[in-house]
């Protein structure tokens, strides 16, 4: 009777016959009050704030109304998800009761739980795979919009300024897709479980980390019918200040992403450290782990930084300050600076829990302990601190500071030592194994492959003569492209076939997941040697047209590029396929020793009855022979 | 270590997959470093300056230098591969012996990138040094680039001021650009001199080099600057210096 009485709101049929406020919040209430409230701002905007004078030297009425409606579209978008409601109930002293907290974390809700604000580590986990597979999608089209641009000798079809707006929103949507493929999906929904926890430190920013990527995508898909991205994904200023509306959608979108990062960054890293199983100790953690709270814990010294120089640009162009504009007293190569001590870093968090899966999946195929945990921990920690000092080997021919290019050269280069740690991990680990021939097996030796031509064409681009050379041109991108997508995106799409029973409770197809991978593979490597050709011969970056004598290494390249387009649809057609009616997945399809086996599928809400205890390491293979 | 030391097993390069191995090693190495940097150094085409033909042999280099240890990346995964595979829903059975770690192939392993790494950088430091020192101690010409969007312009400061959007350049004669620009960030790049420095409005930028060749050279822009970046070239020639005198003199300067 007394708690009927503390909670009237929550009973399911009391007299006025709504359902409380926090059951009706879901992502369509997020949209509605999100878009109106940018409407209203927007209008209001437009009556209210002053012409600019005629003589002034800076037009910025149009870039603070676009500024203020996404802010209002962002902050409505949280309250309409129910992202305030715990800090607003907790500021009025009335935390969450325990019936309210289960609801949140999506008790009994079936596939409505997947569409609100819910706190259950596992949802999040499927919310970010699916949301990644949205975005590479996305990406990936424009991907083959540009190739089939570029496929065309004497420049295209598509205008330039359309299509410097595609590689603009190619670029910064793929960065934050390969940044998320990992962390978001098998950092949420696999990591906790494996470590022996119930759920994340904090559920409710895991569940707020995953809903503001949502609400930065729409300001960067309205940017482009506002004027595009058009300076690249970096947007270098003074061109972001010149460049029309679209910059302020690219602004929103990297501020809310930043914080996100921020937000999942803090909560996977207080998670690992804090609620790891009893007995679990460091040297009882998988490898895996490391490589998720490495990529998160460089993102947080990362991405305020972005964060930062994005409100600096902001203010410059609604504001008329002069953060980056030469003439009034600002520094372009300040904008540079910034944007690299967050863009180099940002590499590693993408590579770390790529590699760092596929070491925890090494063991499992076969069917060895993994070689020598410490030197890839050492290979793993080598590369995160390193990570930080190099920033300004973006900057080499900039002008900014010569002297400063044999120091950078020296860090830069040093950070070969802890990767070629990791490679040998995971030879070590394979060499004179019996090989289960599996997708995510034959994924390590895919990943070996590319990131040696990744890591070997950056040493080049890491000495500062070569670099004089072949800065800004096709062969940084071919280069980047084999680090991020050759070994980042082979190691994720890996992690995708092997935690899928898991995920799901059905296994990936098998025959899908070869095809998939040999397309990918194949199509990629022609790819991007083509691009390393046209590179050398001195085709620049993020040109819509190009000289003839690029035409053939460019052709080779857009039929690469359609190979990985079949690939991927080939993988698409796989998840959805497997997902729907595949195979029932036992609890331990791999015989795996790692925590995350040991559940039922599907995973139960706490994942754990009675939380274990951990006695060894997770790669005790063989042991029992020996 | 002593246990080891007991257990009688043969040296392990007598046995049958680290002769393979070893093998395939030298064989991968060759054919790395051979196909890699001819078709590298091919696709770089010829040199116009001491900066890009030393540019060409560094990559030579390195591609040399890594082909050992791409070769040994190819050799020791491929002997792995054609090694014992399995097939099948159930996993193999587990390994006889539990190898969790060799700190002798590790610490060869780390000692041996080391030395690569640190050969890198220091070959990449005196060649630094070498242009650096050439280009101060040189009496070059001096001319004034100055680019916008999207073109270039160029200003013959030594030859009485004369301008023009062409650029000519004397064989044999060092030269020094001071770059700037007047709106956002270029790029300015000579691809078959091997130079670039990016034009930063409000800032001067220098680059310097000796066009060692005559013929018609390429000028591109290499950083993205709005919408017809792809079109802000320009051809560079270089010429003999008479002609290069009576051209100057044509553009109203002075040679």
């Amino acid at each position: 009777m007394t708690t009927m009485m503390n909670r009237p709101a929550s009973a399911p049929g009391d007299a006025s016959g709504r359902k409380p406020l926090i059951e009706r919040l879901n992502i369509v209430t997020a949209l509605v009050v999100g878009t109106v409230s940018a409407i209203v701002i927007w209008q209001l905007a437009l009556h209210f704030l002053p012409q600019d004078a005629e003589t002034a030297s800076f037009f910025n009425r149009e870039d603070k109304i676009s500024l203020m409606s996404l802010i209002a579209w962002f902050v409505g978008f949280m309250t309409g998800i129910g992202a305030l409601i715990g800090p607003f109930r907790w500021a009025f002293g009335k935390d969450l009761n325990h019936d309210e907290n289960m609801f949140l974390a999506g008790k009994d809700q079936g596939i409505k739980r997947y569409f609100r604000y819910t706190t259950d580590h596992k949802v999040v986990g499927i919310q970010y795979l699916v949301i990644t597979i949205i975005i590479l999608f996305v990406g990936g089209t424009l991907a083959m919009l540009i190739r089939t641009n570029l496929g065309h000798p004497q420049g295209g079809w598509i205008h330039p300024q359309a299509y410097n707006a595609i590689v603009g929103w190619h670029g910064i949507i793929m960065i934050v897709a390969t940044i998320i493929m990992i962390t978001g999906p098998f950092g949420n929904f696999i990591m906790p479980i494996m470590i022996g926890a119930r759920d994340m430190a904090f559920p409710r920013l895991n569940a707020l980390s995953f809903w503001l990527i949502v609400a930065a995508i729409p300001p960067v898909f309205i940017s482009f019918f506002t004027g595009g991205i058009t300076t690249g994904w970096s947007a270098y200023n003074p061109l972001a200040s010149q460049a029309g509306l679209g910059m302020n959608g690219y602004i929103a979108f990297i501020c809310i992403f930043a914080i996100s990062t921020m937000v999942a960054g803090a909560n996977i890293t207080t998670t690992v450290v804090k609620m790891r199983a009893k007995g679990m100790t460091w040297n009882r953690t998988p490898i895996f782990i490391y490589g998720v709270v490495a990529s998160v814990a460089l993102a947080l010294p990362a991405f305020p930084v972005f964060f930062l120089s994005q409100i600096m640009s902001a203010m410059d162009r609604a504001f008329a300050t002069s953060f980056y504009n030469s003439a009034a007293g600002g520094s372009g190569w300040l904008y540079e600076n910034l944007f690299w001590i967050m863009g180099h870093p940002e590499v590693y968090v993408i590579l770390i829990p790529s590699v760092a899966a596929l070491m925890e999946m090494a063991p499992v195929f076969t069917r060895r302990p993994l070689f020598s945990f410490n030197l890839a921990i050492m290979g793993i920690a080598g590369i995160s601190g390193l990570s930080v000092l190099v920033w300004a080997h973006h900057m080499y021919i900039s002008g900014w500071a010569p002297l400063l290019n044999a120091p950078f050269m020296l860090t830069t280069e040093l950070i070969s030592i802890p990767t070629g740690m990791l490679f040998l991990v995971l030879i070590g680990t394979l060499w004179r194994g019996r090989l289960w021939m599996t997708m995510p097996l034959m994924s390590i030796f895919a990943l070996l492959w590319n990131f040696m031509i990744g890591g070997i064409t950056g040493i080049y681009l890491s000495d500062v003569p070569a670099d004089a050379f072949l800065h800004g041109s096709m062969y940084v991108t071919a280069h980047f492209h084999y680090t991020l997508m050759g070994a980042g995106l082979t190691g994720a799409l890996a992690s995708l076939v092997y935690w899928f029973p898991k995920m799901t409770g059905r296994m990936f197809d098998k025959t899908l997941s070869w095809v998939s991978f040999w397309l990918v593979q194949i199509g990629f490597n022609v790819a991007f040697i083509g691009m390393f050709l046209v590179g050398l011969a001195g085709q620049p970056r993020r040109v819509e047209s190009y000289a003839s004598i690029f035409n053939k290494g460019n052709l080779i390249t857009t039929m690469g590029a359609y190979t990985i387009m079949a690939g991927m649809l080939v993988l698409l057609h796989g998840v959805i396929s497997s997902w729907r009616n595949g195979v029932k997945a036992p609890m331990n399809p791999w015989q795996a020793k790692t925590l995350e086996w040991t559940v039922a599928n599907p995973v139960p809400l706490e994942n754990f009855e009675t939380l274990p205890v951990i006695t060894s390491d997770p790669y005790g293979y063989g042991k029992a022979q020996s | 270590m002593s246990e080891l030391e007991t257990t009688q097993r043969p040296s392990w390069w007598k046995r049958s997959d680290a002769k393979k191995a070893i093998f395939l090693w030298v064989i991968f190495t060759a054919i790395i470093g051979y196909t890699a940097s001819i078709i590298q150094s091919r696709a770089m085409g010829s040199p116009a300056s001491e900066n890009m033909s030393n540019t060409i042999n560094m990559v030579k280099i390195f591609t040399w230098a890594a082909a050992p240890v791409a070769g040994l990346v190819a050799a020791l995964t491929i002997t792995t591969l054609l090694g014992q595979r399995h097939f099948g829903d159930n996993p193999p059975p587990e390994a006889e012996h539990e190898i969790r770690n060799s700190p002798r192939v590790a610490a060869t392993w780390v000692v041996v990138s080391t030395l690569l790494c640190l050969f890198a950088v220091i070959y990449g430091m005196v060649l630094v040094q070498a242009d650096e020192n050439k280009l101060r101690t040189a009496n070059p010409i001096n001319i004034d680039v100055t680019g916008q969007q999207w073109v270039w312009n160029f200003k013959y400061v030594d030859n009485g001021g004369a301008q023009s959007a062409d650029l000519y350049l004397p064989v044999n004669k060092p030269v020094l650009f001071h770059v700037t620009s007047t709106d956002v960030m270029h790029s300015f790049w000579i691809v078959q001199m091997g130079i670039k420095v990016d034009a930063n409005p409000g800032y001067v930028t220098e680059t310097g080099t000796t066009p060692n060749k005559i013929g018609v050279y390429d000028l591109r822009c290499a950083e993205l600057c709005g919408l017809y970046h792809a079109y802000m070239q320009k051809k560079v020639h270089v010429v003999s210096q008479a002609d290069y005198d009576a051209w100057v003199q044509n553009q109203g300067g002075n040679a």
